[in-house]
């Protein structure tokens, strides 16, 4: 259907959008005070219509990419005819299409002339949601109940009027009460930011102008994808990926997609094993991330995102009870990393098998620490997530080699991570190295980028280091054929040392105390390659090798190139050789 | 500064600039097409007009002179083509990849784009040499210096032929006398290699931004000395004995061994004295909030001014390279007349990023753009002349413009060639409308409070589109408009901005006589320097701020504080200013939370005597006819709805002031066009300043109803 639309009041209305969406997010993001929000960006703000249909959303956190959708959805359908001008409804129910109890999103109806015309939307991670343990990462919970509240839809502002009883009693639950309230103060400045600037643009084209562009958009988006679905041949394509045991003992488990691609329209089904009593579960709303995740690493849509791109996509996450399409009461909380990015990565394996050049290699998966302690200086205790130790390696593409230091795959280069000299001054710790690690990359025509590793040290007091994630048994997986010899390097692991010397190399999820003298250094994994190794210039790695980002030996070992000590170079006549061999 | 004359030279890509300012209070500008491989041809091209303009030989107008030039491009352009000299960097071993790590985060924008590439390193990881030595936060030594390990950074660096070495250890802010050493090693086995040293360049908390900003200094300086150099032979050879005074970014004039040694200080100064012609302009008018807006060929930059005071950013990533030094802000877009319209894949209409420049050019400078561009729209839409430009100087095509339009937009669209470039204009107004938001709503100000000010060529033709656009009823276009910036420079005061790191936490053991002490050493360094280049005690101005932030806060906000003494007396009153200031920008303070100091600063100005720009131009005598120059056909409208009319070219040159012109309308200068939108109005004021008013909101502010406020209590 093609309706009248201005093509230039168009564009104008999309920048409008646009702009509404980042002042929503600047406003969050300089006034929230947990650091998940500020430094980390684990937050997404989108602008609904009345329908409710997503118009926009900004290019934040992957973790949020689908789950907004049908949270937004639900939440209207629950109120129904109940939603009035001044409403503030905050919800976070994974099991009601939240992604984990973690994300906490506030709704915004947005009423223009006594009609629902808008939603403005945010969502962001906060510090704490209750439950045993701070931040809400239980691994000994056996049931969603042991992790924290769960917020079903619920009004926090009625009418404009605040509801005191109700905000107060979520604030009774949850740790660090100043700080949450500071984030909700801030999460409620983005919506009403995102509705002052939507009733400027109403009030200067009028009601029906702007739905019309905005239908316009949507239909755009949708014509768009579906042209790049149809350029990938049809058929059927199945994979899957492999969810390692990082220390729970239910073993690996693998996740299968099935992408069937039919003229425009594509397919996606998943299957997974049976939930387990352990937090590695996700439910509905999660799990359409993971998806979307895998089908954007594919088709690299460029911005603006409104929900029209996803009209030819059908998506099926297999029985409830199982990991991917969890029921209550599965345990969850660490859902938006594990399986989060191995469901992304079965998605964009079956759509490689379709079109392998266009596929990309899988980023480094999220492998990291907390660290905990006593702060003597200021007679404190203190615990923070180490952004720091998550910055890992991105897959490498059909066109470049993949960025060093900017994953993990769940984040896909949205996280920032906090500074050497910030993070001394906050806590008693000395941080020894950070930087990027040798031959992590996945080798390729082009390569994998290279990990990070951060090593601490405490200063004058014991302190805990408790480690998370995957990544250290399989390593990024390439794409397009390309493939590793040298495999260990390019795994996560945390190693314990006594000053400079390596006593332990753990690469299963522990809890540990250290003292002064004593380090860790945790090391992530690196993206996956591109292409064949054998494919990439000689003189490409050895100035890989110059740089350290290659060795000499897994410039032999994983490209089949001998690279001379002395000088750089490359040395033809055995580079030659090795390569001959190896075929 | 008690010259005859002053005179600016700015060296932009496109053209240089002159300003010549007399004692007689006027100001005249000349323009020379730049030389980008040898500058001073350029200079000599321009100094040849002025000398027959004034009628005097160049060498004593030179010798009778205050002479500012202005090398930004040099600088600019050296690290948008990365053409920087070979450089090293000796850092703390284990920290030598925090420049390539950039806080492990990829630009918006490019989420799951293939082929957006990471930044390109100024020194390659091959060149960064870890040294052992280890200072911590409280600032004791961990493990000392490891002096053979330098040594050995030096042999390496020699051997690779590097030019310039940057030095950034972790906590060097807190104790320097590791970095110092080495940095001492360095001069001692590398004699003339450029040395860059974090704790001089910029000496706050924040080890990556550090090691980045002492990078790009590193890596630029050796290009601006020898452009620096080459500048001082040329004027030497011509007799002048004076000190050449340069351009920096924070809003202020150096001398030319203060530039040289802080390249990186150079780096975005083109833009940064707008403010300062800004103010100098809109000051008679009784006007201290302004907005300028400064639109060239390819791009668009914005500052803002609040109550006389310029807005500053620090800690930014330029050209995707984190700086720390204070700058001018300057949003910058890329907006300008060379900007070229393009339908993306969805197909949607978009203007720029990408820009035709100066070659090809807009389709309608006939030198093989194909490209439809915001000048070739500007053509079609009547604004600009359609067979020539700059009084004659270029000649146009207006119909290769027309066609180009036509073809590469309206056709695919299914709209008229004047539907399509009124869209083409709106878009680009709309991208223009953004960044100003960014100047002033997101730094907590309402733009509806301030005055647009015009430099710039192109500006002109947009500037009573986008003040309509943001609600702001009053403009001023200089008739200097596109040689604002250059104007700014000779009005600036030469200004050193020092810094330290404080980090402490505010409670009752705080050592509030470090603090108070290490400003007053601060200020002591600059006002040496001030003194040295013959400013009296009596001319230097000094200003005080303080970065703090609430305990737990990642992000610090600046404050500040005049020339406050610290102690624990005035401490009250300087967190009630942060508490203030927090709440303008954040929406939110906490006055009874905790809250730590972490950097301060001082700007210390030398203040240049303000320039006697008394000339006023002659009044109508009342019965002198308007200059019409022709009636052409010219667009305007709003969305869908576009009209033609025919609407007067006044001819700016003859235009006598105090006469008010009603628009639709355009006043021709040589340098500039002015747009008058139907329902605005423009008089020229005696000061050369057309001064551009929205007749139709002034009218109705009278009788205006106050709407119902939407926000909802919170």
């Amino acid at each position: 259907m093609k309706r009248n639309v201005d093509p230039i009041t168009l564009a104008v209305v999309r920048g409008v959008l646009e702009t509404t969406q980042r002042e929503m997010t600047l406003t969050l993001e300089k006034t929230a005070r947990s650091s998940v929000f500020n430094v980390a960006h684990d937050y997404s703000n989108a602008i609904f219509n009345h329908r409710p249909e997503m118009i926009l959303q900004g290019q934040d956190i992957p973790i949020h990419l689908g789950s907004m959708i049908p949270a937004m959805k639900f939440v209207a359908q629950y109120f129904e005819d109940g939603i009035h001008e001044g409403d503030v409804i905050y919800h976070n129910d994974p099991v009601n299409m939240g992604s984990h109890i973690l994300d906490c999103c506030m709704y915004k109806p947005v009423f223009y002339q006594g009609e629902l015309v808008f939603w403005t939307v945010c969502k962001g991670h906060v510090t704490d949601i209750g439950g045993p343990v701070p931040a809400g990462y239980n691994p000994d919970a056996k049931e969603i109940y042991a992790e924290g509240l769960r917020i079903p839809p619920v009004k926090f502002w009625d009418k404009g009027v605040m509801r005191k009883d109700v905000v107060n009693f979520y604030l009774a639950n949850v740790r660090s009460r100043r700080d949450q309230e500071g984030d909700l103060r801030a999460q409620l400045g983005a919506v009403t930011v995102g509705e002052r600037n939507l009733i400027a643009l109403l009030d200067k084209y009028g009601v029906q102008t702007v739905r019309d562009c905005i239908d316009e958009l949507m239909d755009m988006a949708d014509r768009h994808m579906r042209e790049i679905i149809r350029s990938v041949p049809d058929g059927t394509y199945a994979a899957s990926a492999v969810l390692e045991d990082a220390g729970h003992g239910f073993g690996d488990i693998t996740i299968s997609a099935s992408v069937t691609i039919e003229g425009d329209e594509c397919a996606i089904a998943i299957s997974s094993p049976p939930q387990i009593p352990y937090f590695i579960n996700s439910y509905e709303g999660n799990s359409i991330s993971g998806v979307y995740l895998g089908l954007m690493m594919f088709t690299q849509v460029d911005p603006p995102y409104n929900e029209g791109l996803y009209r030819c996509i059908r998506v099926d996450l297999g029985p409830k009870g199982t990991l991917v399409n969890a029921q209550e009461p599965a345990p969850h909380v660490n859902c938006t990393t594990t399986p989060m990015e191995t469901l992304a990565d079965a998605v964009r394996l079956a759509l490689e098998k379709a079109a392998p050049e266009r596929a990309v290699g899988s980023w480094g998966h999220a492998s990291g620490i907390n660290i905990a302690g006593f702060d003597a200086r200021n007679n404190e205790e203190y615990v923070t997530m180490v952004l720091a130790s998550l910055i890992s390696g991105a897959g490498a593409t059909a066109h470049m080699d993949g960025w060093h230091a900017c994953g993990p795959q769940c984040c896909f280069g949205a996280l920032t991570s906090g500074d050497v000299e910030i993070l001394e001054y906050s806590y008693p710790i000395v941080i020894h190295r950070y930087g990027l690690v040798q031959d992590s990359g996945g080798a390729g025509k082009y390569r994998g980028g290279c990990a990070t590793e951060w090593e601490v040290e405490p200063i004058g007091h014991e302190m805990t280091v408790i480690s998370f994630g995957e990544g250290r048994k399989y390593p990024s997986i390439g794409a397009n054929g390309a493939r590793s010899h040298m495999i260990d390097s390019k795994l996560a692991r945390i190693d314990l040392k006594a000053g400079e010397k390596v006593t332990e190399t753990l690469r299963k999820n522990v809890v540990l105390q250290i003292q002064d003298g004593q380090r860790v250094s945790a090391i992530n994994p690196g993206g996956g390659g591109w292409g064949s190794p054998f494919e990439r210039e000689p003189e490409r790695v050895a100035d890989d090798v110059r740089n350290g980002f290659v060795s000499f030996e897994a410039a032999r070992q994983d490209y089949g190139v001998a690279v001379s000590e002395e000088d750089f170079s490359v040395l033809v006549e055995e580079t030659r050789q090795l390569r001959a061999h190896a075929i | 500064m008690s010259k005859r004359f002053r005179l600016g030279i700015d060296a932009g890509g496109t053209f240089t600039d002159f300003v010549l300012a007399d004692a007689m209070g006027q100001v005249r500008l000349f323009k020379a097409t730049s030389t980008p491989d040898d500058g001073t041809k350029a200079i000599a091209d321009g100094l040849q007009q002025i000398s027959e303009a004034v009628g005097l030989p160049v060498p004593e107008i030179l010798n009778n002179a205050d002479l500012l030039v202005n090398g930004t491009t040099v600088a600019l352009n050296a690290l948008i083509q990365l053409k920087g000299v070979r450089t090293g960097l000796i850092c703390t071993a284990g920290h030598e990849d925090s420049i390539e790590i950039r806080l492990g985060h990829k630009e918006e924008g490019y989420r799951y784009d293939a082929k957006y590439p990471p930044a390109t390193m100024l020194v390659p990881r091959f060149l960064r040499h870890g040294v052992r030595e280890r200072v911590l936060a409280d600032g004791t030594v961990q493990m000392p210096l490891n002096e053979d390990d330098v040594r050995a950074a030096c042999e390496r660096f020699r051997a690779e032929g590097v030019e310039a070495v940057a030095l950034s250890f972790v906590w060097s802010v807190a104790n320097e006398v590791h970095e110092r050493r080495a940095a001492e090693i360095v001069r001692e086995m590398l004699p003339g290699v450029y040395v860059s040293v974090g704790v001089e360049v910029f000496p706050q908390m924040r080890e990556y931004t550090r090691t980045s900003t002492a990078v790009v200094n590193a890596y630029l300086g050796p290009v601006l000395e020898r452009y620096v150099r080459r500048i001082d032979d040329f004027f030497v050879g011509l007799g002048v004995t004076a000190p050449i005074r340069y351009y920096q970014s924070n809003g202020g004039m150096a001398a030319r061994d203060m530039m040289v040694s802080r390249a990186v200080n150079a780096i975005n100064s083109g833009p940064a004295s707008a403010p300062t012609a800004g103010l100098h302009v809109a000051g008679p008018l009784g006007i201290r909030n302004i907005i300028t807006v400064d639109m060239g060929g390819t791009s668009f930059d914005i500052t803002l001014t609040k109550d006389g005071k310029t807005n500053l950013s620090k800690n930014i990533d330029f050209l995707r390279y984190r700086i720390g030094t204070p700058m001018i802000q300057v949003e910058t877009l890329g907006a300008g007349g060379g900007s070229i319209a393009w339908i993306d894949a969805m197909g949607l209409l978009n203007v720029g990023p990408q820009s035709a420049g100066a070659h090809p050019g807009p389709v309608c400078y006939m030198r093989g753009g194909e490209a439809p561009t915001v000048t070739d729209a500007n053509v079609v839409l009547g604004y600009l002349n359609p067979s020539y430009l700059l009084g004659g100087r270029v000649k146009i095509d207006g119909a290769a413009a027309r066609r180009a339009i036509e073809e590469k937009i309206a056709r695919p669209l299914g709209i008229s060639v004047e539907h399509a470039a009124h869209g083409i204009f709106s878009i680009v107004n709309n991208n223009m409308v953004n960044g100003i938001r960014r100047v002033s709503v997101e730094r907590g100000y309402d733009p509806r409070d301030f005055v647009l000010v015009g430099a710039g060529g192109a500006t002109a033709l947009h500037i009573a589109a986008l003040a309509r656009e943001i609600g702001v009823r009053k403009v001023l276009v200089p008739k200097l408009a596109s040689g604002l910036c250059a104007f700014g420079q000779i009005l600036s005061n030469v200004k050193y901005t020092k810094m330290s790191a404080c980090p402490m936490r505010v409670n009752e053991n705080a050592d509030w006589e470090r603090i108070e002490q290490r400003f007053h050493e601060l200020e002591q360094e600059a006002i040496t320097a001030l003194q040295a280049e013959g400013f009296a005690r009596s001319q230097v101005l000094i200003e005080r701020s303080v970065d703090m932030r609430y305990l737990g806060q990642v992000h610090e906000c600046t404050v500040d504080i005049g020339t406050m003494k610290v102690d624990a007396r005035s401490f009250g009153d300087i967190r009630s200013r942060f508490d203030r200031r927090h709440q303008a920008l954040f929406t939110y303070c906490e006055p009874d939370g905790v809250v730590e100091l972490v950097n301060i600063e001082v700007a210390v100005a030398g203040v240049v005597p303000p320039l006697q720009t008394g000339a006023r131009m002659a009044a109508a005598d009342g019965s002198a006819e308007l200059p019409v120059k022709e009636q052409r056909r010219m667009v305007f409208g709003h969305g869908a709805e576009i009209e033609t009319v025919l609407a007067p070219v006044y001819d700016g040159d003859k235009l006598p002031p105090g006469v008010t012109l009603d628009g639709p309308a355009v006043i021709e200068e040589i340098t500039t066009s002015i747009v008058i939108e139907p329902g605005w109005a423009a008089t020229l004021d005696a000061s050369g300043v057309y001064v551009l008013e929205d007749k139709v909101a002034g009218a109705m502010a009278a009788g205006t109803v106050v709407r119902q406020s939407h926000a909802v209590a919170a």
